[in-house]
Order: structure tokens, then C-alpha cells, then sequence
């Protein structure tokens, strides 16, 4: 089909969409990474947190 | 583990001005294909993308064999990490040699040798996903990671030689194509330029992510190791 033209295809759209496809997944994975990273940090916080509790009340006893 | 290490934040500044340069030399440097048009412009992220999966994947074999001979939890949590991206980009890969396809083989989709191979690696990993997340204890879930990533990788020159192998209207960027491959152009030198600069520039996205996805994976290991202790 687009090899017997005159000149280049008219594929303006083809090329708009691969490039949102392209830096939208990689915009998604990268909002994935941070929040990810937020969650994990609050659960470690808190895990630390009751580690720290346990310790000191087995040390109370 | 939360204080960012200065080199990693100088490979992110350096990253995104590459990513800003490939992408301006892409729109405005390379030249417009006398044939396609515009959406050949999608070749040059298509490949790099594609690039990146594949590294990705090379990445997570190398890690899990490492894994085996020493057992340390960091080639686990680094082979995790490159398992992820090379899904991710093999993904993106994927989709936008779709988009290329509809103007110049007139289909989003062919069972053509090179995207079943591409389909059953990207189906091979997500089954490496599935297995680890199957797993509790986390050295047989690494044990059995390891192996997954060292014979899944078998998938991957399978995909990168099927256009060469076989039949196929796949085109090949280096090397000789098909006689019925579609879509295949003469790189100018400013394509090739452009094409070596993306390749580049993928590079330093795909090392710039693996270092942050094995951040994340280090506190997910603590994470872990904590609840354990907590509930034992």
C-alpha cells in the first residue's frame, strides 16, 4: 500500500502514538518505583517501631 | 538504605539529559524515511526498547547464576530488579512495533516468527513473576528464581535470531534481511547516528532503574525478614 506513493506516507498519527506509548510506561513504571518505595518505608517505620516496642518490654521483664 | 548515594543521583541528571537529547534528535536531527514517513521515528525507542528487555533479561540470568554459586540475597534481589524493567521495555517494545505495523504491514498484529517469539519470552517472565510471588520461604523462592531466569533466558536469543532464522516479514536492522521482510530502510547516517545515541541513552535508563528497582528490593527484603521475626 505505501510503497507505490509519491513520497512519504502520512503516518503522523502511527508516530504520536508509539511516543505516548513509550514515555507513558515509562512514566508509570517510574510513579510505580516512588510509590512503592513510600509504602515500604512506612511499613518498615512501623515494623522497626514494634520490633524496638518488643525488645524493650521483654527487657522490662 | 534511605540516604540516596550522590553517584545515583548524578546518573539520574545524566539519564534524563540523554533521554532529552534522544528525543530531540530524534524529532528534529534524524531525517524523515522517504517510504514510512513519520512513524518510522518509532523505530529508533522500538529497538532501544527492545534493547533494554533484552539486556534486562541477560541481566537477571547473569545475577541468578551468581546467586546460585554464593547464595547472597543481593543477586536475588538484583535479578528480580532486571527481570521487572526487561518486562516493562520488552512490553513497550511490543506495543509499539504494533502501532508501526498498522501503516506498513496494514495489521496491529501477525503471528510472524519474530512477535510469537516476543510473545512467549514476555509470557515466560510473567510466569518467572508468578512463580516467585507462588513461594513463602525466600532461599527456595531465590533457588528456584535463579533457575527460572538462567533457562528462561534461553527465550531471548531465540527471539533476537528468529528473524534471521526463519521466514519472516520482519525487518532486520543489521545484518541481511528476509526477502519478504516489509518495512526495512536504508539507515542515512544521521539515522544511524540517532539510532546508536537512543541505544545509548537506553542503556543508561536501564542502569539507572535497576539501581533504584534493587533499592526498593533491599526494603522489601528488610520488610520481609521483619514480619518473619515478628510472627515467629
Amino acid at each position: 500500500m505505501l510503497f507505490n506513493q509519491q513520497g512519504p506516507a502520512e503516518t503522523s498519527v502511527y508516530m504520536v502514538a508509539g511516543y505516548t506509548v513509550i514515555f507513558g510506561f515509562m512514566l508509570l513504571y517510574l510513579v510505580s518505583l516512588i510509590v512503592r518505595r513510600r509504602r515500604m518505608a512506612r511499613d518498615l517505620a512501623a515494623l522497626e517501631a514494634m520490633e524496638e516496642s518488643g525488645a524493650q518490654s521483654n527487657s522490662v521483664v | 538504605m534511605n540516604n540516596k548515594p550522590r553517584l545515583l543521583s548524578i546518573l539520574d541528571v545524566v539519564t534524563i539529559v540523554l533521554l532529552v537529547v534522544a528525543t530531540g534528535l530524534v524529532f528534529l536531527y534524524a531525517p524523515t524515511e522517504a517510504v514510512m514517513g513519520q512513524v518510522q521515528r518509532v523505530f529508533y525507542f522500538h529497538v532501544a526498547a527492545n534493547w533494554v528487555g533484552m539486556l534486562g533479561f541477560l541481566a537477571a540470568a547473569v545475577c541468578g547464576g551468581f546467586y546460585l554459586r554464593t547464595a547472597e540475597r543481593k543477586w536475588d534481589i538484583a535479578s528480580l530488579a532486571a527481570v521487572e524493567i526487561g518486562m516493562v521495555f520488552a512490553f513497550i517494545g511490543i506495543v509499539t512495533g504494533s502501532i508501526w505495523a498498522r501503516p506498513i504491514w496494514n495489521t496491529w498484529w501477525t503471528w510472524d516468527p519474530r512477535l510469537t517469539t516476543t510473545t512467549i519470552m514476555l509470557l515466560i517472565y510473567s510466569a518467572y513473576l508468578m512463580l516467585r510471588s507462588g513461594i513463602e520461604d525466600p532461599d527456595r523462592r531465590a533457588r528456584f528464581g535463579a533457575i527460572y531466569a538462567i533457562v528462561g533466558f534461553l527465550s531471548v536469543p531465540l527471539t533476537f535470531f528468529s528473524a534471521r532464522l526463519f521466514r519472516t516479514i520482519h525487518p532486520i536492522v543489521i545484518g541481511t534481511n528476509q526477502p519478504g521482510a516489509a518495512g526495512q530502510f536504508d539507515m542515512t547516517a544521521a539515522m544511524l547516528q540517532v539510532f546508536l545515541f537512543s541505544l545509548l541513552t537506553f542503556t543508561f535508563i536501564f542502569a539507572d532503574l535497576l539501581w533504584h528497582r534493587i533499592r526498593l528490593g533491599w526494603m522489601e527484603d528488610r520488610v520481609e525478614q521483619l514480619k518473619m521475626k515478628l510472627n515467629a
